[in-house]
């Protein structure tokens, strides 16, 4: 019963050992970013800022959705979903 | 002419198109390179920058004669596009894209793209795109990862619809940070060309739809649907505000006499912590921070910056310089 969380590659930094995906047994959103919070605090500081909410210009996904398109950060999570954290990216 | 759907009609179309190429880096090199090849008759390249070594990594237009010529980019991109080919009309303006000028860079153009570096000039570029009702394309890349969206006015989402607030300065990685990976830029920047060729042919019922994220290291694609950005209380396509545009929002700069400095300032934006942009910068320069500022020093600049985003670039009296080393190491 375990959803992945994907980490974009500028955010790998925050992860240990650079990982790009870890996994959770978060049944909603929220769940996996508390657990983040946990776990991995300057991963989650880089995706929520001081008030826990998420941060405007990092986008959340679950599988190819937004979580708006869902429940928001109360989307249910199902065992093999995909949660992908993925910041605007400015480069060019 | 012989794919089908393009068709001499859409070729003529193509020949009879102006299109302002925003940023001529390296995504800009690779737009201007594809439209030009494609036959759209008229170019106008826009850059504040000139050429460094470094740029020849991933900025396809440039060789190491225009690095030695110490040419400015537009001017390096012109003379290889008209080379390239004669037929069409390339225009080499060598400037900062700001609201003092944009209007006037947009004088007859059918569409813009996003060659640019930073969220500024992207979010006055989204602002002259509603208000003028001009179709973009934003392309951004970083890393290995590239995302792209096309923005039609009245029929599609903006980019404010998909991020209302740029991030705080300092909180996201540059291509100085963190490097580019070469191909990255060819897969945005030739699906933001793609793009504009659908709309300057006449078929806008082919563009992309979504918001396309590539991981191109994972060999992942996504393609998110924005369904749920149509018709959201989008202050800039549904209020009609224009803040960049009208020159409230976006940097502020003043050059710091005698001190060989300038200044940016980047009024309302959100705060910013000293302490992650410290962490990031670790590797690129020798950081110093007091609770009040964070000084790096990086080849032969001193960057000062305030937790309002403000700073202070020493070494330069030249504004396109200082905002250039900005972008480059705080990011914006």
């Amino acid at each position: 019963m375990t959803v992945s969380i994907y980490i974009a590659s500028t955010l790998r930094t925050y992860v240990r050992e650079s990982r790009a995906e870890l996994t959770s047994s978060a049944a909603t959103v929220q769940e996996a970013l508390d657990q983040l919070k946990r776990e991995h605090a300057s991963l989650y500081r880089s995706v929520c800022d001081e008030t826990g909410a998420v941060r405007r210009h990092v986008h959340l996904f679950v599988n190819d959705d937004f979580i708006h398109d869902r429940a928001g950060l109360e989307t249910q999570l199902a065992p093999g979903d995909v949660l992908a954290i993925m910041p605007a990216v400015s480069g060019g | 002419m012989r794919y089908a759907p393009l068709g001499r009609l859409g070729q003529e179309r193509l020949a009879a198109s102006k299109v302002l190429v925003c940023g001529c880096g390296a995504l800009g090199s690779v737009l201007a390179n594809t439209l030009a090849r494609a036959g759209v008759g008229h170019l106008r390249i826009v850059d504040r920058d000139f050429l460094e070594l470094n740029n020849l990594q991933r900025q396809v237009l440039y060789d190491e004669h225009d690095v030695a010529s110490g040419l400015p980019k537009a001017v390096a991109a012109r003379n290889k596009l008209q080379a390239i080919n004669s037929e069409i009309e390339v225009e080499a303006v060598v400037a900062d894209v700001d609201h003092t000028n944009l209007a006037e860079l947009l004088d007859g153009v059918d569409m813009m793209l996003d060659g640019t570096d930073n969220f500024e000039t992207r979010y006055l570029l989204n602002d002259a795109s509603i208000r003028f009702n001009i179709p973009w394309v934003y392309g951004g890349c970083i890393g290995a990862e590239g995302q792209t969206m096309t923005i039609v006015p009245g029929e599609t989402p903006c980019l404010r619809c998909l991020m209302p607030e740029s991030p705080p300065p300092g909180t996201t990685p540059t291509c100085d940070t963190a490097g580019i990976l070469g191909p990255i830029i060819n897969v945005i920047a030739s699906i933001e060309a793609c793009e504009a060729l659908k709309i300057l042919s006449g078929h806008r019922d082919a563009i992309n739809r979504t918001l396309m994220v590539f991981e191109l290291w994972d060999s992942r694609l996504r393609q998110v649907k924005l369904d749920s950005l149509q018709g959201v209380d989008c202050a800039t396509c549904q209020q009609r505000q224009f803040p960049w545009l009208d020159g409230q929002r976006g940097s502020h700069t003043a050059i710091l006499c005698g001190r060989n400095a300038v200044q940016l300032s980047f009024p309302g934006r959100q705060e910013l912590s000293l302490e992650n942009l410290a962490e990031k910068l670790q590797s690129v320069g020798n950081v110093t921070r007091n609770p009040f500022l964070l000084r790096l020093a990086v080849d032969e600049f001193l960057i000062t910056v305030f937790p309002d985003g403000r700073a202070i670039i020493g070494g330069t009296e030249d504004i396109m310089e200082a905002k250039t080393v900005y972008a480059k190491y705080i990011g914006n």
